[in-house]
């Protein structure tokens, strides 16, 4: 005979009531839990997608949508800017690195970036298998775009219109695989990168422009993709040279400090540009995203509280239901702290059980989180690891029993014998 | 063995019983005679030094346990006193076993699970030994009762209405076994109760006496 066999005789008189408690604990440290590593995985995702991007430039609009669309691949984009505009920022002596991304299409929801092969380096990405393409309607894909495709090197597809599935397919200009990325953990490996080329080489033939110079080739052909810009739905009209070029945003790397303070003044100045600082609006987000997160872990911390007074009044119900049994530990010899022990040890048993479990259930709701949000197009929630933070929850799935216990314990403790087992 | 003098004892500052005077050698059997609500069993938790004592001596084995600390009296009475309710006072989803062994444990002293088995075999429960509290029958929960009672060998055993509701033969048996229970202990007994069918088994009698405040 122990105190942990005794409690537990104690509760199994009433599994039902405990579990009923111990599953209300159990949610709201799911709900905690879920929420802290959804949390914690968005900000690790974004800081890691974020790189060391310093500004996008991009075409006048939302730049929390900018950065989104051009940084993160989840937005549609603001639209676009000229390919002249983008490369006079590319030359800018206070510029170190600047990669042209020019967005449009996707192919099974996977976004189809034209850009230099610079782009991979952003995020230190390196050939698997094959080779970089060396003209246009090459393609080289993020490991996750591969092997969702299930495609291989010298593989062919076509991209459809949009940044999502359902659009129009490009029949007549499919892209011929060149290589496939190693996975990085990042936005890249849901990319299919391909020369900015092939892009405008795309949506030229899907247009049948051919020298016509009518003003208005770009606006009609992808009327029905409302809201998605397009790599030269907002351009120059064609004329008999060739259309004019365009991409939807430059990502730059600053040189200097200077940079920060010369550059977005003088993006400022030019009259279709805009200037974001990913840093800053992936601030905003947070704090946007940290309010809704915050309403959710209040109802989290509610779910917790009112565990926790549940567990005061079943602690202290059983308690006066077992007053006779406690009264007889006493006669046989037991200290008034061992009543005071059997309680708090059936609290923190409770306690541990439900802490455990809220922790299995909030793992799992966050990895279905990520599992969802990958399958519906969303970020890839980069999931921590368990360590200090589980350590953390449960101490307070424990801490919230110890206190429930406190009242009930002290109220086994002064269980006085005489009074209860007093008889004829 | 047991010697009580001038007695009065009750809860609080309240004056519930007086008890002029009780002796018990050990193995020997006292009756403890009063109707229902005369403080009988306020008696016997003043013996086990449970309910206050405000006047007279009790001791056992030349002990008094009201000037003992708390602690120490706590100790004292789970091994020095062994106690039998009429409500027997099993915990249920523990087996008869364990609810044996829970006067050692209470009292913090070695727990023998073996001597606790010959016990329940030796009041014919050998096959209950495993079995739940709550699925054993009165009568066999009365044995477990007495066995949890014998396990410390105690020098005093206090039974509070162990008949009560009992038909003659059931309570014939558990007259049995209690005067079993004392001659194999050694235990002086102490048995409160108004059952008269008692008296036949037991002739030395004692009354308490209600006090009115």
């Amino acid at each position: 005979m122990n105190r942990f066999k005794l409690v537990w005789a104690f509760i199994s008189r009433k599994p039902l009531t405990w579990a009923f408690h111990a599953l209300a604990l159990a949610l709201g440290v799911a709900v905690v839990t879920a929420l802290m590593l959804v949390q914690e995985g968005l900000q690790s995702r974004f800081k890691r997608d974020l790189a060391d991007i310093d500004l996008v430039i991009g075409a006048k609009g939302s730049p929390l949508q900018l950065v989104l669309s051009s940084v993160f691949a989840l937005d549609v984009p603001t639209g676009n800017i000229s390919l002249s505009e983008a490369e006079r920022f590319s030359k800018h002596p206070l510029v170190k690195r600047a990669v042209p991304v020019s967005l449009g299409d996707n192919a099974m929801g996977f976004r189809i970036v034209g850009t230099s092969r610079i782009y991979a380096d952003i995020y230190g990405g390196t050939l698997a298998v094959g080779a970089w393409w060396t003209g246009p309607m090459g393609a080289v894909l993020g490991s996750d775009a591969a092997r969702s495709m299930k495609i291989r090197v010298g593989d062919s597809f076509a991209g459809e219109h949009g940044l999502s599935m359902g659009g129009e397919v490009h029949k007549d200009a499919a892209y011929l695989v060149t290589g496939i990325l190693k996975p990085t953990g990042t936005v890249l490996d849901r990319m299919i990168l391909t020369d900015t080329e092939s892009v405008w080489k795309v949506h030229e033939e899907a247009h049948g422009v051919e020298g016509e110079g009518k003003a208005d080739a770009e606006s009609h052909a992808h009327a029905e993709h409302e809201g998605e810009a397009h790599a030269h739905e907002t351009g120059e009209p064609h004329d008999a040279a060739g259309p004019a070029r365009e991409v939807t945003a430059l990502l730059v790397t600053y040189k200097s400090v200077l940079g920060a303070v010369m550059i977005p003044r003088e993006v400022k100045a030019r009259p279709d540009l805009q200037p974001a600082v990913p840093a800053i609006e992936v601030a905003r987000l947070n704090r946007l995203l940290g309010n809704g997160g915050e309403v959710l872990q209040g109802f989290g911390v509610g779910l917790l509280v009112l565990a926790g007074l549940g567990f005061v009044l079943t602690l202290a119900t059983a308690v006066g239901q077992r007053a006779s049994q406690l009264a007889l530990l006493r006669v046989l010899g037991a200290r008034p702290l061992m009543l005071f022990s059997l309680v708090t040890i059936e609290a923190l048993l409770l306690g541990l059980l439900a802490g455990v479990a809220g922790l299995g259930l909030g793992w799992t709701a966050a990895t279905f989180a990520a599992q969802t949000s990958v399958n519906t197009g969303g970020p890839v929630l980069a999931l921590p690891p368990a360590g200090l933070r589980e350590v953390w929850i449960l101490g307070g799935a424990l801490a919230i029993s110890l206190v429930a216990a406190i009242g009930p314990a002290i109220a086994a403790y002064r269980t006085d014998p005489a009074r209860v087992l007093k008889g004829g | 063995m047991l010697e009580v003098k001038d007695l009065v004892a009750g809860y609080g500052q309240k004056r519930v019983v007086r008890l002029p005077s009780l002796s018990v050698e050990r193995g020997a059997c006292r009756l403890l005679l009063g109707p229902s609500g005369s403080g009988k069993s306020t008696v016997l938790l003043a013996l086990a030094g449970l309910a206050t004592s405000m006047a007279g001596t009790v001791t056992i084995n030349g002990v008094d346990l009201s000037r003992l600390k708390p602690a120490d009296r706590d100790r004292s009475r789970g091994r020095m006193i062994g106690f039998i309710f009429q409500d027997l006072h099993l915990i249920p989803g523990l087996s008869a076993l364990d609810n044996v062994v829970l006067s050692p444990f209470a009292a913090g002293v070695m727990q023998d699970r073996g001597r606790a088995q010959s016990l329940l075999e030796a009041l014919g429960l050998g096959e209950k030994v495993r079995q739940r509290a709550e699925r054993l029958s009165r009568g066999e929960a009365q044995r477990v009762a007495i066995a949890r009672a014998m396990l410390l060998k105690p020098s005093l055993i206090l039974a509070d209405e162990p008949t009560a509701s009992l038909d003659d033969t059931a309570c014939g048996v558990v007259a049995d076994l209690l005067e079993r229970a004392a001659s194999e202990t050694g235990a002086a007994l102490v048995i409160a109760t108004h059952d008269s069918r008692l008296k036949a088994r037991f002739p030395l009698t004692t009354n308490v006496e209600r006090l009115h405040e």
